[in-house]
Order: C-alpha cells, then structure tokens, then sequence
C-alpha cells in the first residue's frame, strides 16, 4: 500500500511546480472578484483532480498490471486511491488557505480583522477539504471504469453529479420547510467528514466492484 | 520433486482466440522457454498465470500453491519483467528502488545498488532518458533485488541488440546457478532460448504443441530435405510436419538418427528451435 501511494506521489511530485503556479495565477484571478472564500475551494477541488493525472501516468506507463504482480492486492490499490484523493484534497485545502490568507490580506479583504473571520477561513478550508474529497471520490470509479482517456468529460461528471445530488437534497429541505440558517449550514460543516466518509466509502465499493473483474492486458 | 510453476490446462476464451489446455510445469533450478509465433498465446498464458486475465479453466500453482491462497507471500517470491518498464517516465532508478523497497518485504537495497552499478544505470536519471536497452536492465534489476525464486520474463529480450542480450542472458544464467530458482521465458528469439533454456514448450494457435528437453529437441529432431518421389515414401507416422518448398520437400522428424539410417538417399539436418518453429508455423501438421 505505502509503495502504491509512494509511486502516485513520486509521479505527481514533477507537476508540483506547475499546480503551485496556476494556484498563484488563479489567485490574482479569484481573489479580488470571488474572494478568498472561493479561491479555497477551487484550490482544493484543483488538487484533488490531479487523482486524474496519476491514472493518466498509470495508464502510460501500464502500472496496474505491473502492480499486480507486487505483493498487493486489489484491494490495496484501490484503497490506495482514496489516500491519495485525500492527500491531494488535504494539500490543495492548505495550500488554498496559505495563498488565499496572503492573496486576501494583500487585497484588503479583511479576513483577519476579527476572530469570526479567521474561523470562517478555516472553516471554508475545511468545507473545501470535503467538497474536492467528495468531487474526487466520485471520479475514481468512473476511472477505474473508463480508464484516463475519458478523464475531461469524467472530472465535469464527477463535479457535476454530486453538485446534483447535493442541489437535489437541498431543494428537499427548502420543500420541507427547512431554512438554512448559518446554525443549519454550522451543523451541516461539522456534519461533512462523516457524509464525505459515507461517501468515500460508497465509491470505494463501487470502485472494487468495477477493478476486481477488469482485465489487465 | 514438486514443480516451482504447475500449469494444468490453462483455457481462457476470447470471441477471436481460445487459450487452449495448455499446461506445462517448470522444476527447480531450471529455464522453460515458453515460444510460439505471435499472437501464439504466449503472453496470454502469462497473464493467466499471474491472475491479471481470469482464467475459464485450469489449475495454476507455485510451489503447490494456487496464487489467490496466499497473494502477498507467493508474488514476494516471483519476479516479473514484462516487454518494457512500467513505471512513469518522470522517475528515477533511485525513485523505483524506494517504490519497490516499500512494497517488497525481501527488498535488498544493496543488491539493487550493486545491479544498478553493474548495469551502468545512473540512479538519479530520469528513466525517459533511457534507451530501450537500459529500461530492461533497470526492469530486470527490480525484479532480481527483491531475491525471487521464480522469475517470468515477458519477451523481456525483444528488441534489445545481440551485446545486450547476450548480457541479460548470463544474469539469467546466474539466477538458476541457485538451484531453488528457475525461470519462465517467453521470447519469440529461439537463439536466446537455444543458449539458455532447459526446457520449451512450444504454444500454436492456442495450444501446447509440445513440452520438451531442450536437448531433445537439439539432439533427436532433424529435418528431412528430399525430393517428391522421397518424401512419398517416408513413413507418414515418422514425420511430425513437412513444408513443400520450391525444390524439395522440409519434413520434420522426431528422431534424425533413425531417419539417417533409413532414408539414406535423403539429407537429414539437425532441426534448430527457428526450424522447428516455421515447420509448425508455416508447414503442414501431421501430429
């Protein structure tokens, strides 16, 4: 498992300067017009997409068959994934709140000036660790499904379905009544690691059933 | 003494090719050169072995054991080179040799080093810098520092010049100086199995066409050159394949000493693999 995750790391690594480079592009860009808020979660939504590139290097490079003849198992490098999504997830949600914290102190946006600030801040990098975990997540069947090829059209489904499902149920709760207020959207927050989790592991079983049957030539 | 590999009638189904009862078993300390033309079924049979296709049919077990008993431990033991490097083209030998170190509980960090010293491999290099030649010294590097017992070697000599693979050879040879240690190697160079392999098995269309003594195959086998009215006259149960050429008939038989001394009249060769391979191929079949 640790040399699966090693390998996407190590393979992800030689990208690492150009990611860092379209973040700082993207924060003069998103910054001043959308706030820091969403400059945190395009950054770890951006990052976690990078899970597409290392089945891109996979597939060039046929690891998978490759890394079926290691002592691993399927199960392992489907597991591998995830870890890596969250990695990803958790180092675009970082780094996000680094530039968007001096992006946004830079641009005036007083995201220091109380303490209820600063938390919102960490918050939205929290809400951005789910929400690229979530988005990310979903690809990771399609992936092992469709292979990189399809990776453009699969990064819009894997964005777009959840946005749908999550819309879905918002609409539910408007037509239950229920309102959102900052306590509701509070909860909500503190509610996502465990939906993230329910999530996550939902496309991991969905992920397993779909490699454990596939050839690898 | 039981078998380090044990194939028994391995069939997978393609709606185009059938991978057909094949079935061959390597012992200890020994080389089974697996060849055929291509499209033969000699990767096929590879990938069946090691569970990346699912097999319709057949039984396969490492030292008496199928692979899905115990994965980890058994692929610990087995080292495999396929037709290339399968690592991403960014990465450097010293990069693959951490990968490898983290997944293999037998890594050895030293021999890699030594292999990567022997084989003039630059550790700090990225490999897409690597001519094709150097990618299977890295291949074949990984795949011996993890201290295997068996190594399978995908037409892991194809393509590299006659130096290179006279090289790759003698590690090999090396490796099965060990005499708990053998190889499986599918090549469609019979001159690289020629000069290293103990056994062959022979795949066409599918199917094993046969398992034998490499020596036997040198030794008894020979090839017939005669004219119509000889051919005519040979014993059909004696020939195995034949193939009408422009002048003269090519027949191959089972044992060339016996032909010597009863087709007098004819030249009796000695059947080299090349040969025996096109006069299956390309010739008719009689058994």
């Amino acid at each position: 498992m640790k040399s699966l995750i090693l390998k996407d790391l190590y393979n992800i690594g030689h990208n690492a300067k150009s990611m860092i480079f379209i973040l700082l592009i993207l924060a003069f860009a998103l910054i001043p017009s959308s706030g820091v808020e969403g400059y945190i979660i395009m950054s770890g939504i951006l990052c976690s997409m990078m899970i597409i590139t290392t089945f891109s290097f996979d597939d060039q490079s046929k690891w998978l068959k490759y890394a079926m003849v290691m002592p691993v198992t399927r199960k392992d490098i489907v597991i591998s994934k995830f870890i890596v999504l969250l990695i990803f997830s958790a180092i675009g949600a970082v780094i996000g709140l680094v530039i968007g914290a001096i992006g946004g102190t830079i641009a005036h946006q007083g995201i220091f000036s109380s303490i209820n600030d600063m938390l919102t801040l960490l918050f939205t990098g929290a809400a951005s660790l789910m929400i690229s975990e979530i988005a990310g997540s979903m690809s990771i069947p399609l992936l092992f499904k469709f292979g990189a090829e399809k990776a453009r059209i699969l990064m819009l489904v894997s964005c777009l379905i959840p946005a749908a499902i999550f819309f879905g149920i918002y609409k539910l709760f408007i037509l239950m009544g229920v309102s959102f207020t900052d306590q509701t959207i509070f909860i909500l927050l503190c509610c996502s690691p465990f939906l993230a989790l329910v999530w996550n592991f939902f496309m991991y079983k969905i992920s397993y059933a779909l490699f454990e049957g596939k050839e690898l030539l | 003494m039981e078998p380090i590999l044990q194939v028994e009638n391995l069939t997978k189904q393609y709606p185009d090719f059938k991978l057909d009862h094949v079935s061959f078993s390597i012992p200890k300390g020994a080389i089974m050169g697996l060849i055929g033309e291509n499209g033969a079924g000699k990767s096929t049979t590879i990938n069946a072995i090691l569970d990346l296709i699912k097999k319709d049919e057949g039984v396969v077990k490492f030292w008496g054991q199928e692979l899905s008993s115990d994965p980890r431990n058994i692929k610990e033991n087995i080292g495999v080179v396929f037709d290339g490097v399968n690592f991403y083209e960014t990465l450097t030998p010293a990069k693959i040799g951490r990968i490898s170190a983290a997944a293999y509980k037998q890594w050895d960090e030293t021999a890699y080093d030594n292999y990567l010293k022997k084989l003039q491999l630059p550790p700090r290099k990225e490999i897409k810098t690597f001519s094709r030649g150097m990618k299977m010294k890295l291949s074949i590097a990984v795949a011996l520092s993890h201290k295997p017992k068996l190594l399978i070697l995908d037409e892991a000599t194809g393509g590299l010049d006659p130096v290179m693979r006279d090289d790759m050879l003698d590690l090999f040879l090396d490796f099965v100086q060990d005499e708990n240690h053998s190889i499986l190697m599918s090549s469609h160079i019979s001159t690289d199995l020629e000069k290293v392999a103990d056994y062959i098995t022979f795949i066409h269309k599918g199917k094993t066409l046969f398992c034998k003594e490499k020596d036997e195959l040198r030794y008894q086998y020979g090839i017939i050159r005669c004219k119509t009215d000889q051919f005519e006259a040979i014993d059909q149960s004696e020939i195995l394949a034949y193939r009408k050429r422009d002048y003269q008939w090519d027949v191959l038989v089972a044992d060339k000493e016996k032909a010597r001394r009863k087709y007098k009249t004819a030249a009796v060769d000695n059947a080299s693999i090349d040969d025996i391979l096109l006069l299956y191929v390309k010739g008719d079949q009689v058994k």
